[in-house]
């Protein structure tokens, strides 16, 4: 399938616009994830669902274009950012997976707690988006939907 | 001091982590800088061995514990110091040594890596005080071990000898494995240093032979003890370093240890004491026969290795205090002159090109200070003064004629092969080093000078290192009785000494001498003999055997493999469905009185009612549909109205998800579906009633199973505890995410793991098929 045989600029821009919005939306609902529905797991399908409407309309090679890195890299820095959430506890001299928390007061915000756990989320969302990509562009390869 | 003990063993596998971050910035030099680890250990050592005085034992106990029970806890005894000392020592010579030996292979990083990994395992293990620890890092010296030995992997001899000296290997650890839980499950602990206090009798238990035939096939496979021993010749493939490094301290020597540490524990029987001692005489005896008939000169290395280890054995089986203080000096004599030796073997290697000590010949002049080592290692060997191994080789004796009942049939043995140790050697000097032999001198492509210093340290340390302790082996005193204290538990008082004065033990070694050069004379007919012996032997050639056994074992697996592996997708996924149900409606039966538990329903709500109709619809849709398009599309309806359910109960994640993941894969069902081939009616009547009455079973079984769930409540629902700590101790109120990443972090991560492989499946997969294409 070629797309150079049928250009639609609407949809073209459209998409684009889409995929941005679900990749920010994704971020936020990453952020959001441990008080409130959302988290990595779903974060990581929204953004690649985003990826994979602009690959479908304008290509893979433009997909690559865009995220700069081979999607199994995304799994990589994924599996690592996760290893270092777990390890981490370790290097303190706790059990493995210890979630690790830094408690703070900021003004207007109010109580602010940051911890491994998200270290953690982020690396489940970049397995997601990187595992769903690789998938997704390697069958496109096949279908020589570049 | 050996506070940093452990610190240090982390840092040794570190530094295997690191060195493909070191290896571009220091290049050449990584070797160095890598070598200063296991100096410091080695001095470390040498300051703490003040530190522990005869009959302390210093524990390091650790916070962490991989399960309970089962954590890195370190201790710092004799014993653990001798073969400490060895491992570092001769570990920073090897690591420099190989940083030139190494220097134009490819991978050099991958060596380093390895080499470092095997040092930690290996310092880990002789300093472990927990069981499980110490399999842990035996294992690991196993599987770095066969990362070493098959470093050349381009070469077919390299892979195979690797991966035979990892199956035998890793055999024996599996039974130290067997063997280490039957140990701790009787004494109700892991920790060496507690079951030794707590002075349980393992020899009247009944599980007393069990246990030590496990240990004892560790210690055979791992020591390259008749009839394992042949993978030992076989890792001669590895880089000569490697070989230096596995077979003079380390690797083969694991299996000592663990009989030295397990002595006080496991000793003392006649079966311990029998059986070690056959095996050991066989395999001293039989490696030092073979080794005269080898031209390769690592070859004839390993199988004296095999010879000294056979003695070892042997005098460990033998048990007094004696034996063990021989088997001790032993160790270090033949770690010292060993190491040596190969280091040696491996710069003829380099500086000749070949290693066929009938082809070598008048090394003396191009090599004079490797000649000089090489020599002193060789007297060493041959147990004569002034070297250590003179002193060794007597206590060896000593201890063989005080063994009461047996020494007329192992001193011979011992004799004969230390004959051979002396022909041996008298026969490498003159083949390789003497000046005034007949053969042609051979072409040089390295003279000395041309090698740097560091490269000839090795062996020289060693040398001298086996002639300083042999001219003053009083030195060596406190260190044997502190580690025969923890051997055999009692306060030795241990004088060595090199002379002896003139008495019976002298005489034997005189008449050795004598014998050694008659044989060495006679070599001629001799190696005939022996090569012919050889020959015999080869009908029951074990390694051959072994891999004949190997073979046949992975055809029959093979075999049933593909009776079970079929590869039809419809028969995987039937095979599943029935025996579930099947397992499941055997439960059901046997433990419910009704079949279909009805009654206690809740209100029956419509909207859920609608949603459920809508799906049946979509499901039978799909099932008579006529198109492939139709079909998904009915079974997304069926995925989202599933998505729905979730909402309508408030599991705002789930259904999230769900819609997301139904999606996507609609995407890719409508991506691909074009691309298919066309729709047709395959199967013929027969398998689709078949089909459907599986299929309206398994349905049915389901809605049974789910319908006895809601009744039953064996235990308090985890998600109480859940719901309790979500907030207090993991700091989120969304408690499906906080499960996901906190409580149940371990699963996810697991999770994640299998994700990526199924993406490394598809990637790889795909790949494989534009490749084919595209050529």
């Amino acid at each position: 399938m070629n797309n150079n045989n049928f250009k639609n600029i609407i949809l073209e821009n459209i998409v684009t616009l889409f995929m941005k919005v679900m990749v920010i939306y994704s971020f936020y609902l990453l952020l959001r994830g441990h008080n409130n529905p959302g988290g990595g797991f779903i974060a990581g399908i929204i953004a690649s669902t985003g990826f994979i409407f602009f690959a479908i309309i304008h290509g893979t090679k433009a997909l690559q274009n865009i995220i700069k890195f081979q999607p199994q890299l995304f799994i990589a820095s994924g599996l690592s950012l996760v290893f270092i959430a777990a390890f981490l506890p370790v290097i303190i001299s706790k059990e493995i997976l210890t979630g690790l928390w830094i408690q703070t007061k900021i003004p207007v915000w109010g109580e602010f707690h940051l911890g491994t756990p998200l270290i953690f989320d982020t690396g489940v969302f970049l397995v997601v988006i990187g595992v769903i990509l690789t998938i997704v562009i390697s069958i496109m390869e096949v279908l020589k939907w570049n | 001091m050996s506070e940093y003990l452990p610190l240090l063993i982390g840092l040794l596998f570190l530094s295997g982590i690191l060195v493909t971050v070191l290896y571009p910035i220091f290049k050449q030099r990584l070797g160095w800088v890598l070598s200063l680890i296991p100096l410091t250990i080695f001095v470390l050592l040498l300051i703490s061995l003040g530190d522990i005085g005869t009959q302390t034992i210093k524990l390091l106990p650790s916070d962490f514990s991989l399960l309970p029970g089962i954590d890195f806890a370190f201790r710092m005894d004799g014993l653990s110091a001798i073969f400490g000392l060895l491992i570092t020592g001769i570990g920073f010579l090897v690591v420099l040594y190989a940083s030139w030996y190494m220097k134009n292979y490819n991978r050099q990083a991958h060596f380093f890596s390895y080499l470092m990994f095997f040092m930690a395992a290996m310092t880990g293990l002789v300093f472990s005080d927990n069981l499980m620890g110490l399999f842990i890092f035996w294992e690991l010296t196993s599987v770095t071990s066969f990362l070493l030995i098959g470093f050349d992997h381009h070469l077919e001899k390299s892979r195979q000898a690797a991966l035979q000296s990892l199956l035998i290997t890793g055999f024996g650890g599996l039974c130290l494995l067997f063997a280490a839980i039957l140990i701790g499950q009787i004494a109700g602990t892991y920790q060496i240093s507690e079951i030794i206090a707590s002075g349980i009798d393992f020899t009247a238990h009944p599980q007393y032979q069990l246990i030590f035939i496990l240990i004892l096939v560790a210690v055979l496979t791992k020591s390259a003890q008749f009839p394992f021993h042949f993978w030992l010749p076989g890792a001669m493939q590895a880089p000569t370093p490697v070989s230096a490094y596995l077979h003079s301290a380390t690797m083969v020597n694991a299996g000592i240890y663990l009989l030295l540490r397990m002595h006080p524990v496991l000793s003392g029987t006649i079966l311990w004491k029998y059986s070690l001692i056959l095996a050991g005489v066989i395999t001293m005896f039989l490696g030092a026969w073979f080794s005269m008939g080898q031209k390769d000169l690592k070859r004839i290395l390993a199988f004296t290795t095999i010879s000294a280890l056979g003695t070892m054995v042997l005098l460990i089986g033998i048990g007094t205090p004696l034996s063990i203080e021989a088997t001790l000096v032993f160790f270090i004599v033949h770690g010292l002159y060993k190491g040596g030796l190969f280091m040696v073997a491996g710069i003829i290697d380099k500086s000749t090109g070949t290693r066929d000590i009938t082809v070598l010949s008048k090394i003396w002049k191009p090599l004079p200070a490797t000649t000089i080592f090489g020599v002193l290692a060789l007297i060493s060997m041959a147990g004569l003064p002034p070297m250590l191994g003179f002193v060794g080789k007597e206590l060896v004796y000593v201890a063989k004629i005080h063994l009461p009942g047996i020494s007329w049939i192992i001193l011979p043995l011992g004799v004969g092969a230390n004959i051979m140790m002396v022909a041996i050697s008298l026969t490498i000097f003159v083949e390789v080093f003497y000046t005034k032999s007949k053969k042609p001198a051979i072409p040089i492509h390295y003279t000395e000078k041309k090698l740097p210093w560091y490269f000839i340290l090795g062996p020289g340390v060693l040398a001298l290192a086996g002639l300083l302790l042999g001219l003053f082996p009083a030195g060596l005193n406190q260190v044997i009785a502190n580690a025969l204290f923890v051997t055999k538990n009692q306060v030795v008082d241990v004088h060595l000494l090199l002379w002896h004065g003139f008495n019976e033990i002298l005489l034997l070694s005189i008449f050795a001498i004598l014998l050694g050069v008659i044989v060495f004379v006679f070599r001629k007919p001799v190696t005939k003999f022996i090569r012919l012996t050889i020959k015999w032997f080869d009908i029951y050639h074990l390694p051959t055997i072994f891999m004949n056994v190997m073979n046949q074992y992975l055809k029959i697996a093979g075999k049933y493999t593909q009776r079970i592996q079929h590869g039809y997708h419809r028969y995987y996924l039937m095979t599943f469905f029935v025996a579930t149900l099947a397992i499941t409606a055997f439960q059901i039966n046997w433990n419910f009185t009704e079949l279909v538990p009805l009654g206690g329903f809740s209100t029956i709500r419509l909207n859920i009612v609608i949603l459920l109709m809508v799906s049946s619809l979509a499901v039978l849709f799909a099932v008579f549909s006529m198109s492939r398009l139709s079909a998904i599309l009915s079974m997304g309806v069926v995925g989202y109205g599933i998505g729905l359910l979730y909402l309508l109960y408030g599991a705002i994640d789930l259904a999230i998800t769900q819609f997301l993941s139904e999606t996507v894969i609609m995407v890719l069902f409508v991506m691909v579906i074009y691309y298919l081939p066309k729709f047709a009616k395959l199967s013929n009547k027969r398998s689709r009633i078949r089909d459907i009455i599986i299929s309206l079973a398994v349905g049915a079984g389901v809605t049974i199973v789910v319908l006895h769930s809601r009744a039953l409540n064996n235990y308090e629902p985890i998600s109480n505890f859940f719901t309790e700590n979500s907030l207090l101790k993991a700091h989120g109120r969304n408690i499906v995410n906080v499960i996901l990443v906190d409580f149940r972090a371990l699963d996810t991560l697991g999770e994640i793991t299998v994700l990526t492989l199924a993406a490394i499946g598809v990637f790889s997969l795909f790949r494989f098929t534009i490749k084919k294409e595209s050529k």
